[in-house]
C-alpha cells in the first residue's frame, strides 16, 4: 500500500515537473504524426474550515480539508473520423498527514478513514475516462472508459443513472455542474443518426449504450462513521436513556455485498434513448435496464443487528451495523424536454425568454429495504414501482441596480419522488439509505451573475427537502484572475430539523441534511489551469 | 448465451454501419491552429499570412479552390456596375496633401489626419500610454496606399444585380422577408429607409457563407495585463440564398421547411474551462422566430437547448457580447429592441484594411499594431438608436463601406450615453475569391478599460454537410 501512495505522490510530481517545465508549450496545440493534440488540466488547492461552533464528536474544528486535485486530459484527433481522449486525476487530501499527530483527530477515529480519502488510489480513480471515437458518416461509436450524462438539470440528478457517482466529500454537493462526481465506467456507445427530417422534426438520433460490466465500478457513497466516511459521517443517533449519553451512535458498517462480478451477463446494462429536435423543442426518449449503482442492504442477522458495540474513552457508545446486500435490478422508462418560452420574456425583465427544462422516468419494481425503519422492521427487501420527475426553469433577469451590466441567472428545480408503498408501517429506505416517503418533494434554486467582464461570479445555491424538513446553502465567489488563475471562496451550510424524535405520531429517525448539520464548513480553492 | 448476443449485435451494428454510410467522405482540408498558425502566429509575427498562404491556394484541394476562385476584372467589372462607382474615383478629396506613403504619429503635426481619421483612429495613432487605465492597439507608424476597388465573389454579385430592387421593405423599412431571394438586397441604399438598407446588407452578407474560421483571442486588463487567451474554430453556413457553390439556393430540404437562414457552429479549443465546448445557433428568416441555440457543454458531457434571447451578458473575458459577434448580429425587428434608423454623416476616412497578411500586435512595444496599411476610403455613418431602455446599447453608431458594404468600425453606448465599447476590424482582403476576412478585431471597452484583440481567419469549406452542422455534428466536431 505505501508503496502504491508512493508511486502515485512521483507520478503527481512528475506530472508537476513536467508542467512547470514545459508550460509554455502546453500553452498551445501541438502536432503529433501533423495531427493535433491537445493537453489540457487544471491543479487546484483546496482549504476547508469548520463552522462548527462547539467540538463535536462527528467533526473536527478548525482546518479540517486539504484538498488537492490534479487532472491532466489529452485530446488527440488521430483523423477527421477517428478520436483519443483521456484524463488522469490525483485527488489527495493531506489533512492526514497535518493532523498526523492531532489528539482530537485521533481520538474521533478521523486517522482510520485514511485509506477512504487521503488518496484516491485506485486505477480506475486514477485514470478517469480512455477512449476512442469513431464517426463514420451517420454513426458514433466511443469505446472505453467514459462518461455518459443523459439528464438535464443542475445538482439533481433523475435521468443521469449509467455512470456512478463519487459523492464522499461534501456529498457531491459543490459539484453544482457535476464537473468530477460522476465516475467514467467502461462503455460502449453507439448513435446513428439517419439524417431524417420533417416540417416538425429538425433533427434525429438513436442512442444505445451498453455497459459490459467490465469492472465493479460503483457509487463512492458517504459511508458511515467516522472511521470510514472522515469529517462527512453522518451524524446517526439513537435516542437510548441507559446509555451513558442518552443517546448511542452508529458507526461504521460491516457489509458483505453480492456483485455480480466482471464480464457477467447479470452486470451488463443497457441503456437506448431516442434524441431529437421538435418544433425548436429538444425531446428525449430514454429506456435503461441495469443495476442500481448502490447496493440495497438489510441486516444481516436480524437478531443481531449490531454484533460490534464499543465504548469510547468519552463514554459514547457506537454501535456497528452489520449489513447483507446486493445490487438490485433498475429499469425505467423515461423522456427529458427542454425548450425556450417565448411569451414569458418580459421587457422590465431583461426581455429573455426562459428555458423550460423537464426530465422524468417511470422505474419499474425498484428494490427497497425497511431495516432501517424503526420502531417496526421486517428487515425485508420489497420491490415497488416509483415514479421521478423534475422541473427546472432557466431565466436569465436584469436587475440594473444591482449589476447594470450583466444578467442575474436564476435557475429554481422542483423535484418529486413518488413511491408507490404497499401498506405496512414500516418506513422504506433506498439505496442511498434515505428514507423514502410515498411522496417526495425537493426544490432547489441557484442564482448567480458576472462582474468585471465576467470574472468574478458571485453564485448562491439552495436545497430544500421538505420530507425532512432540511436545507443546504451554497455561497461561493469565484474569481478570475486570469484564465489560468482561478480563486474561489465559498461555504457548505446544511440545515435540518432536530431528529431523531416523535413527530405525529410515528418515530422519525434522523436522515437527510440533519445528519451533516455539523459539517458547516468555509473552503478557499485556489485553480491553475492550462490549455 | 448473453456474451455471444452482445457481441453478435456490436458487430452487426458495425458491419451495418460500413455499409450503410454515405456521405461525409468528401476530401476535407480542415486545419488545425497548429497547422494555419505555422503561417503566422497570433502575436509578435509579422510575416504575411496572405501571401504564404497563396490566398488560401497552398491548404485548398486545386478542385475546390477553382469552385471559390473567378476572374478578378469580371468581378471588378460586375461590382463597379452593382453599387455604380470604383471607390478609387470617388475619394482624395478631403485632404488631398496627404499622399500614399509612409507616416508616423509625429506626421501628424505636419499633415491634418485629424480630417481624414475617425477620432477613435486618429486618437490611437500615438505611442500607448506608459502609466494609467489604457488599452492596447495603439499605434506609431502607418503605410497609405493608393485606394484599391473591392468587390464581392463573382455568384454573389451576379445575385445581386439579378435582384436588384427586389426585395421590399414594409411601411417602417423592415425587409419583408418573403421578398428576399439573394445576393445583397439594396447596393445601392436610397430613400427614406436608406440606413435599414445599409444595415439590412451587411445582415443579409455572404460574411461567413459556408467557411471554416478560427480564431486566436487575447483579452487585456487596464494595466495591459494578459488575462485572457481564447482559442476556437467554427463552421458557418448560409442555408437560404446560396449562390457559390451547391447547394443552391436552400442549403438542404430541412433549411426549406423550416426558413432556416443561416447556422454557425462553434468550438472553443481554449481556455481549458471552455475546451470542448460547442454552440450551435440556427437563425430563421423570420427575426421574431428563435434562434435554435444548442450547446455542447463538455464538462457534462451533453447538449443542452439554450435560449436565443440571452444576447446581452460579456462573452467571458472579452468586451462584446452575443451580439456584437462579427461587429452586429443582432435580428432587426419591431418587436424586440427596436431601433431607430439614421445615417448622421458619410464621407472620406483613412480605413485599415490588408491584402498581405503582415499586420500584427508587438507585446514587446507595448501592444502596438505594426504593419499596418491604410487606404481612402467612401463611408456611410449610420446610428441606430435604442428605443427600449432595457437595452445594454442606446445607441450604435456605425461606419460602413460605401463599395464592400461592410462595417469598419463600430460605436456602442450605454444607456448613459457613454462610449462603451468599440469594434474596429482590419478586413484581409482575399482578391481571387472576393472574399473578405474579419483579420484582425479590436473590441475595446471604455468604461472599464479592457482589450481583446481577435486574431482570426475563415475560408471556403465546400465539404460542410448537414452532417457538420447537426447534432451528429456537434458530437463529432468534439
Amino acid at each position: 500500500m505505501k508503496k502504491k501512495k508512493l508511486l502515485i505522490y512521483l507520478l503527481a510530481i512528475g506530472i508537476l515537473g513536467n508542467i512547470g517545465i514545459s508550460s509554455t508549450i502546453m500553452a498551445k496545440e501541438l502536432l503529433v504524426f501533423d495531427r493535433p493534440l491537445n493537453i489540457l488540466g487544471y491543479m487546484s488547492q483546496e482549504i476547508g474550515f469548520s463552522l462548527s461552533d462547539k467540538d463535536r464528536f462527528d467533526t473536527e474544528k478548525g482546518l479540517q480539508t486539504t484538498l488537492t486535485n490534479l487532472f491532466v486530459e489529452i485530446d488527440y484527433k488521430i483523423s477527421d473520423t477517428f478520436k483519443f481522449y483521456g484524463s488522469t486525476r490525483i485527488t489527495g487530501d493531506w489533512i492526514y498527514q497535518i493532523k498526523h499527530n492531532d489528539s482530537s483527530w485521533h481520538e474521533k477515529e478521523f486517522d482510520k478513514s485514511m485509506g477512504n480519502l487521503n488518496i484516491d488510489e485506485k486505477y480506475w480513480q486514477i485514470l478517469r475516462e480512455f477512449n476512442f471515437t469513431w464517426t463514420p458518416g451517420k454513426f458514433f461509436f466511443r469505446v472505453g472508459k467514459q462518461i455518459v450524462t443523459w439528464g438535464e438539470l443542475l445538482g439533481l440528478r433523475v435521468m443521469d443513472q449509467i455512470n456512478p457517482l463519487d459523492s464522499r466529500r461534501a456529498l457531491g454537493l459543490n459539484d453544482i455542474e457535476f464537473d468530477y462526481t460522476p465516475i467514467p465506467i467502461w462503455l460502449i456507445r453507439s448513435e446513428f443518426h439517419p439524417g431524417i427530417n420533417t416540417k416538425w422534426l429538425q433533427d434525429l438520433a438513436f442512442e444505445f449504450v451498453f455497459n459490459p460490466n467490465a469492472d465493479d465500478i460503483n457509487d463512492l457513497g458517504v459511508p458511515l462513521g467516522n472511521n470510514e466516511a472522515g469529517i462527512w459521517a453522518p451524524n446517526i443517533r439513537i435516542p437510548d436513556p441507559t446509555a451513558p449519553l442518552e443517546e448511542v451512535r452508529v458507526g461504521s458498517a460491516i457489509t458483505k455485498v453480492k456483485s455480480p462480478g466482471h464480464f457477467n451477463h447479470k452486470g451488463y446494462e443497457y441503456a437506448f434513448r431516442i434524441k431529437g429536435v421538435v418544433y425548436d423543442t429538444m425531446i428525449t426518449l430514454n429506456a435503461f435496464y441495469g443495476l442500481e449503482n448502490s447496493p440495497i442492504l438489510r441486516f444481516a442477522d436480524p437478531t443481531n443487528p449490531f454484533p460490534v458495540v464499543r465504548l469510547l474513552p468519552n463514554g459514547q457508545v457506537i454501535l456497528h451495523p452489520w449489513f447483507e446486500g446486493k445490487f438490485p435490478r433498475f429499469r425505467f422508462f423515461g423522456a427529458t424536454m427542454s425548450r425556450d418560452i417565448p411569451f414569458l420574456k418580459v421587457p422590465f425583465l431583461g426581455n429573455v425568454a426562459p428555458i423550460l427544462r423537464i426530465e422524468g422516468f417511470y422505474a419499474y419494481q425498484n428494490t427497497f429495504t425497511d431495516s432501517l425503519s424503526a420502531p417496526v422492521s421486517l428487515n425485508e427487501f420489497k420491490k415497488f414501482n416509483e415514479f421521478r420527475i423534475a422541473l427546472n426553469v432557466d431565466w436569465k433577469i436584469k436587475i440594473p441596480f444591482l449589476n447594470p451590466k450583466a444578467y442575474f441567472f436564476i435557475n429554481p428545480q422542483i423535484y418529486y419522488r413518488g413511491v408507490r408503498h404497499t401498506g405496512g408501517p414500516q418506513d422504506w429506505f433506498d439505496t442511498a439509505l434515505t428514507r423514502v416517503g410515498r411522496h417526495n418533494l425537493m426544490t432547489t434554486l441557484y442564482i448567480d451573475t458576472v462582474y468585471l467582464n465576467a470574472k468574478l461570479r458571485p453564485s448562491f445555491f439552495w436545497i430544500h427537502d421538505f420530507e425532512f424538513g432540511g436545507d443546504y446553502y451554497l455561497p461561493q465567489l469565484m474569481y478570475d484572475w486570469s484564465d489560468n488563475w482561478r480563486i474561489t471562496l465559498g461555504a457548505l451550510i446544511f440545515h435540518g430539523k432536530k431528529l431523531p424524535g416523535w413527530e405525529n405520531g410515528s418515530f422519525k429517525s434522523n436522515n437527510g441534511f440533519e445528519l451533516f448539520k455539523h459539517k458547516d464548513q468555509i473552503f478557499l480553492r485556489i485553480t491553475y489551469r492550462w490549455s | 448465451m448473453y456474451r455471444f448476443i452482445t457481441i453478435l449485435m456490436i458487430l452487426s451494428f458495425l458491419f451495418l454501419e460500413l455499409f450503410i454510410v454515405t456521405d461525409g467522405w468528401a476530401q476535407r482540408y480542415e486545419l488545425s491552429m497548429k497547422e494555419l498558425e505555422k503561417y503566422k502566429g497570433p502575436i509578435d509575427d509579422p510575416a504575411p499570412f496572405y501571401t504564404n498562404i497563396e490566398g488560401y491556394k497552398r491548404i485548398m484541394p486545386i478542385d475546390a479552390y477553382k469552385k471559390v476562385t473567378y476572374d478578378v476584372d469580371s468581378m471588378k467589372k460586375l461590382w463597379a456596375d452593382v453599387v455604380g462607382f470604383r471607390a478609387p474615383d470617388v475619394v482624395g478629396k478631403v485632404a488631398p496633401e496627404i499622399k500614399p506613403g509612409k507616416y508616423t504619429y509625429e506626421d501628424k503635426k505636419k499633415y491634418p489626419f485629424e480630417k481624414l481619421m475617425l477620432k477613435h483612429l486618429y486618437d490611437r495613432f500615438n505611442p500607448p500610454p506608459k502609466s494609467g487605465p489604457r488599452h492596447v492597439g495603439y499605434f506609431t507608424e502607418i503605410e497609405i496606399v493608393p485606394t484599391r476597388q473591392y468587390y464581392h465573389s463573382l455568384p454573389v454579385a451576379e445575385a445581386t444585380k439579378k435582384y436588384m430592387g427586389v426585395t421590399k421593405q414594409d411601411s417602417q423599412g423592415y425587409i419583408i422577408q418573403d421578398s428576399y431571394i439573394a445576393g445583397f438586397p439594396f447596393p445601392k441604399p436610397s430613400g427614406p429607409f436608406k440606413a435599414q438598407q445599409i444595415i439590412y446588407n451587411w445582415d443579409k452578407s455572404y460574411n461567413l457563407d459556408t467557411e471554416f474560421y478560427w480564431e486566436h483571442v487575447y483579452g487585456f486588463t487596464k494595466d495591459l495585463r494578459n488575462d485572457y487567451e481564447g482559442m476556437a474554430t467554427a463552421y458557418t453556413a448560409r442555408l437560404q440564398g446560396r449562390v457559390k457553390w451547391e447547394p443552391l439556393g436552400w442549403f438542404d430540404k430541412r433549411a426549406e421547411n423550416q426558413k432556416e437562414l443561416k447556422v454557425f457552429q462553434y468550438m472553443s479549443t481554449a481556455p481549458r474551462d471552455l475546451f470542448g465546448n460547442i454552440i450551435q445557433v440556427t437563425s430563421y428568416i423570420d427575426p421574431d422566430r428563435f434562434d435554435l441555440f444548442l450547446m455542447y457543454i463538455n464538462s457534462l458531457r451533453r447538449i443542452r437547448r439554450m435560449t436565443a434571447s440571452d444576447t446581452q451578458d460579456p462573452a467571458v473575458g472579452q468586451d462584446m457580447i452575443y451580439e456584437d459577434w462579427q461587429g452586429f448580429n443582432q435580428k432587426l425587428t419591431p418587436k424586440r429592441f427596436p431601433y431607430k434608423f439614421e445615417v448622421i454623416g458619410e464621407g472620406e476616412f483613412l480605413v485599415p484594411i490588408n491584402w498581405d497578411g503582415a499586420t500584427y500586435m508587438s507585446t514587446k512595444e507595448g501592444y502596438i499594431l505594426k504593419n499596418i496599411q491604410m487606404e481612402r476610403r467612401p463611408l456611410w455613418i449610420v446610428q441606430l438608436t435604442q428605443l427600449d431602455k432595457n437595452y445594454v446599447y442606446s445607441k450604435r453608431v456605425f461606419y460602413i463601406d460605401k463599395e464592400f458594404l461592410y462595417h469598419v468600425h463600430i460605436e456602442n453606448y450605454d444607456q448613459k450615453g457613454r462610449l462603451y465599447r468599440t469594434y474596429d476590424t482590419i478586413w484581409g482582403f482575399i482578391p481571387e475569391m472576393g472574399t473578405f476576412n474579419q483579420f484582425h478585431v479590436l473590441a475595446l471597452d471604455h468604461v472599464d478599460t479592457h482589450s481583446t484583440a481577435y486574431h482570426s481567419y475563415s475560408y471556403p469549406a465546400v465539404w460542410l454537410t448537414r452532417g457538420d452542422l447537426s447534432m451528429k455534428g456537434m458530437i463529432k466536431m468534439k
